[in-house]
């Protein structure tokens, strides 16, 4: 197996500051993610767990303040590697007391201007990105035909108005949409949310990037359209080879495409291994959530262990006053009497279990 | 050029969510105190006026001081051109604008919820008559609609703000309409009317009561502004009241001749109670809005 | 194979049926009038809306005038038509004195293009109304210019750069010209005028444009661009609308593409914007170019209008109501039809 890396996130960090509550939210806090050439990374996490958030500061696509405060994102292209982080230390200023971050000082403005330069030939030419509501997503004023040459014509060598067009009806056969000459005419609400979904696809193909971060691509899309999509962006992936990031909330998604499975929680990743290995139901080094959330999964194994489905008690805390001890405490089930202390007063380290396999659990360390 | 974030410590933002007048942005903070300053001014001049407690008689004139400046003679604001106290003339103006005022917010607050309850709660044909009138209505620029009614009947400046009051219904209309629009969007009037509530009740208490009661406070904030517009800018062209009636209106008229020859104050000090006072209201206003319907961003 | 076989749907809209009996039913011609064809009944509905909303006008306007008191509603009957034709539809209807005989004659005598004469002047109302809207509409719009160049760069700067010292000074500044009286302001603008640019702006015996100079026509376009009293409305209008483009998903996209968010995002956030709030503040200013114009002299429907209330002279007043309504519908409609034609998607839903 090919294990070139081509992304990798450092130590990460993005807060947005409540005016309300004056206080910090600690969206991503300190995530280290590796995307190995060719493979599928996915990213599986509840709403709020910051695994949209941490793929959108790699892009630099945060708007919100103070927004990435700092960490190391290194991109691996053909011509060498690029720090899309560089340079930005110097816009801010944080101040840490007992290792947390109470007070930032950040020059938006630079900041912005410098993330817009370092992402020049970044965005859309190495990486491109695909989002949830497809509708929404791309620009209703705009037919789709329209927006994939735009595509086609700012990082591919065509110039030429007419190339980009066959272009782009080339690529919309390739996602399999019916008659691509006429779509090619449609604006996006004149298609399905799935062929919408397949238009975002051609659109973030058609320049070739080396890699696709899909962000939730299948949410809000009927569940036999959703596999649709899920068949259609593996089938790509076989055939162009790129590097895929699959951003899930639904952990049966992220098992059928991943060769590596991220599990976030609560701002942070509590376990990154192989997807064999993170998704191994009977074993016992895997984390106790991504248990929680594996049994939730409607399958017939889980139905007929329990006769139910078994939902996660508790809910994803805020990440406002985040507790010294491991996120999951509180909503833990295999926390027991003898580590208990442990769980609730210390944050367990990222521990390798086995190669290429961490977790954040002090249960599997000890 | 750095922003700073700092997160306060915990006790203090505890405090915070207790009190809710911490929660206000600062900026509000300071329309609001503004506004109110304003507001208060407004009204206490008014009873000044009303109960003739002047510093000066308004309307006498002193020939031997015309238009002295500021605190001169005891006059605080000095004197006009015919050496009537500036001060006295500006608080009896009030008079002028505060009833008719009253009564155009009065009008636009009722006729629009009124309009606004019929095009949300009903909808369909209901709904496109409503919006068919209060497009009729925004047809025509206000002052031309009100020069028109003053040619036909020279009212009285009591039905003038009527036809303000009028004219600024639609406003209302169309806000109390969204509201109506975005609560049957989240089935609360659905639930409401399953739950077996009479309609009146749903209507006053649960739609215009809970939810549309801060949208009646700014409206009839910014409502008093744009009626003290209407009155000076009529008094100003002379339709409003005459003189030797003060009114901020014609106060800036009468100075005018005065101003040409470098004479500013007797023309500018009314023009700049208006600004104030209109500032003072539509800051209120907008300072009400974002504590009452929540800041965007 | 197209959606229309997929979903077994054999109903033919008019327009396909007239495409099948021009021959020209091919599945491509049916797909672009399945997008052309719900643009051209809205844009139908919006001028069928727009005729509806004129017809109410001038039933306001005549119901106002017929009220008043005194026999002056005469008056507006006594135009150059009205002895023999108008009268004669009225009397063959068989309700000259009714209310509604004598609207309809009025009616018909408005759409032959006659006002009846002034009181005052005696002069035909229709031709002078023509002329004096002409005259305002140059300074309205001129103004709108003005109030455009003034709000765009407040709006547009404090709602990209959020942090920035001067949001709060902008803000209270556009509120203050905002507040001010604008006749005033016209006062203080003469002043200013002739005592610092040794200029005196007051034409005098104006009534050609040709006469006006430069000064002449720039200072009321300033005073009413300024003070009209809707920089501060314009700015917080224009700046939610840009902020609220630039959180959008699809500018996200464009960002995530590469592409200009400026391209993608000037639609939606100023050439809409920017056409709806000229439509929406066409009555803010018909109704300053009142106080300005007869500040300024300038001799415009403002001027025109306060006179004729000045005057009681209801032909005039009643032609200048409805000039200003037309100016505004013409306004609305204008934007109606850049927003049909923008966002293909409003007709389609």
């Amino acid at each position: 197996m090919n294990t070139a890396e081509h992304l990798k996130i450092e130590d990460l960090h993005t807060y947005f500051y409540s005016n309300v509550k004056r206080a910090f939210i600690h969206s991503v806090n300190g995530v280290s993610l590796t995307v190995n050439k060719g493979e599928t990374l996915g990213i599986v996490g509840e709403s709020g767990s910051g695994k949209s958030i941490s793929m959108l500061s790699t892009m630099g696509l945060i708007n919100a303040a103070p927004g990435v405060l700092q960490g190391e994102v290194t991109l691996h292209t053909k011509q060498g590697s690029e720090s899309l982080l560089k340079g930005l230390d110097q816009f801010v200023k944080i101040d840490i007391q007992d290792k947390r971050i109470i007070s930032v000082k950040k020059d938006l403005n630079a900041w912005n201007k410098q993330v817009e330069n370092n992402m020049k030939h970044i965005r859309g030419k190495e990486i491109s990105m695909i989002f949830q509501n497809p509708k929404a997503a791309m620009n209703p004023y705009e037919t789709i035909g329209k927006q994939i040459v735009e595509m086609v014509l700012l990082h591919t060598e065509l110039r030429n108005k007419h190339e980009a067009k066959e272009k782009a009806v080339y690529w919309l056969e390739r996602v399999k949409i019916d008659s691509p000459q006429w779509r090619f005419d449609n604006h996006p609400f004149g298609l399905s949310g799935g062929m919408c979904q397949r238009a975002m696809v051609a659109m973030a193909l058609s320049s070739e990037p080396s890699l696709l971060i899909a962000d939730e691509p299948t949410t809000g899309l009927d569940a036999t359209i959703q596999s649709k999509i899920i068949d259609l962006l593996a089938e790509l992936q076989q055939e162009l080879g790129i590097t895929m990031v699959l951003i899930s909330h639904d952990i049966s998604v992220i098992s059928r495409l991943s060769d590596n499975i991220a599990v976030m929680y609560s701002g942070t990743v509590m376990e990154q291994g192989p997807a064999k290995a993170v998704l191994d139901v009977n074993s016992d080094k895997t984390h106790p959530y991504t248990q929680a959330l594996l049994s939730s999964v409607p399958e017939e194994h889980n139905l007929l262990a329990n006769g139910h489905l078994k939902s996660i008690d508790g809910e994803v805390p805020d990440t406002i006053d985040i507790p010294a001890g491991c996120r999951f405490y509180a909503r833990c089930k295999m926390k027991h009497s003898g580590i208990e202390k442990q769980c609730h007063h210390e944050n367990p380290p990222f521990q390798e279990i086995s190669p290429g396999h961490r977790v954040r659990c002090w249960l599997r360390i000890n | 050029m750095y922003t700073e974030f700092s997160q306060l410590p915990i006790e203090k933002r505890q405090d915070i969510e207790k009190h809710w007048w911490k929660k206000i942005h600062r900026m509000d903070l300071l329309y609001l105190c503004y506004g109110i300053t304003i507001v208060s001014l407004v009204v206490i001049s008014y009873f000044l006026g009303a109960f003739n407690l002047l510093p000066f008689d308004p309307e006498e004139m002193d020939l031997d001081n015309m238009m002295v400046g500021i605190g001169a003679e005891g006059h605080i604001l000095g004197t006009d051109f015919m050496g009537r106290d500036l001060l006295s003339r500006m608080i009896l103006g009030i008079q002028a604008y505060f009833l008719p005022g009253l009564l155009a917010i009065v009008i636009a607050l009722s006729f629009g919820s009124f309009l606004g309850v019929l095009s949300g709660f009903y909808g369909g044909r209901i709904d496109t008559g409503v919006t068919y009138f209060n497009n009729l209505v925004d047809s025509f620029p206000r002052l031309v609609l009100i020069l028109l009614v003053v040619a036909a009947f020279k009212p009285d400046i009591y039905y003038i703000m009527i036809i303000v009051g009028l004219t600024n219904a639609p406003v209302v209309a169309a806000l109390i309409k969204n509201k109506i629009q975005f609560l049957k969007q989240k089935n609360f009037i659905e639930s409401s009317i399953a739950m077996g509530l009479p309609t009146h009740l749903i209507i006053f208490k649960h739609i215009l009561w809970y939810n549309c009661r801060s949208i009646l406070i700014i409206q009839a904030t910014l409502g008093m502004g744009e009626a003290i517009l209407m009155e000076t800018s009529l008094s100003y062209l002379g339709f409003g009241v005459q003189e030797p009636t003060p009114s901020w209106g014609n106060m800036v008229q009468a100075g005018s001749n005065y101003l040409m020859q470098g004479n500013f104050w007797p023309s500018t000090a009314p023009a700049l109670a208006i600004m104030f006072t209109i500032l003072g209201f539509y800051l209120l206003g907008d300072a009400l809005n974002h504590i009452l319907e929540g800041r965007k961003s | 194979m197209n959606t229309h076989q997929q979903t077994g749907d054999t109903w033919l809209s008019p327009v396909q049926s007239l495409a099948h009996k021009l021959n020209l039913d091919s599945p491509w011609v049916k797909h672009k009038l399945d997008f052309v064809m719900p643009m051209g009944v809205t844009i139908i509905r919006e001028l069928l809306l727009a005729l509806a909303l004129l017809f109410g006008v001038s039933l306001v306007v005549f119901t106002i005038l017929y009220a008043a008191p005194g026999d002056s509603f005469s008056l507006l009957l006594s135009g150059e038509r009205s002895a023999s034709a108008t009268e004669e539809v009225a009397q063959s209807l068989g309700f000259s004195n009714s209310w509604f005989g004598q609207y309809s004659t009025w009616l018909i005598n408005i759409l032959h293009g006659d006002l009846g004469t002034s009181i005052r002047t005696g002069q035909s109302v229709f031709e002078n109304v023509v002329s004096a809207t002409i005259n305002t509409l140059n300074l309205t719009l001129a103004a709108m210019l003005v109030t455009l160049i003034i709000a765009y760069p407040i709006a547009i700067y404090t709602s990209v750069r959020s942090a920035t010292p001067l949001n709060g000074p902008l803000t209270i500044f556009a509120y203050v010209i905002s507040a001010l009286p604008l006749f005033w302001l016209a006062y203080i603008g003469i002043f200013v005028s002739t005592n610092v640019f040794d200029y005196f702006p007051l034409g005098i015996g104006l009534g050609v444009e040709d006469d006006m100079e430069i000064m002449q026509f720039l200072l009321p376009v300033l005073i009413l661009g300024i003070g009209s009293g809707t920089v501060s409305e314009v700015v917080r209008f224009l700046k939610l609308e840009i902020s609220r483009v630039l959180e959008e998903e699809y500018i996200r996209t464009a960002k995530a593409k590469g592409a200009s968010i400026w391209r993608h995002g000037f639609k939606e956030g100023l050439l809409l914007p920017t056409s709806q709030i000229i439509s929406s503040k066409i009555p803010f200013f018909l109704g300053g170019a009142i106080i300005v114009e007869q500040v300024f002299n300038w001799p415009g429907m403002g001027r025109m209008a306060w006179q004729a209330a000045q005057d009681r002279d209801f032909p005039v007043i009643m032609g200048i109501a409805l000039a200003a309504a037309i100016l505004v519908r013409l306004g609305s409609l204008v934007h109606r039809m850049i927003y049909i034609i923008v966002n293909p998607r409003a007709s389609h839903e």
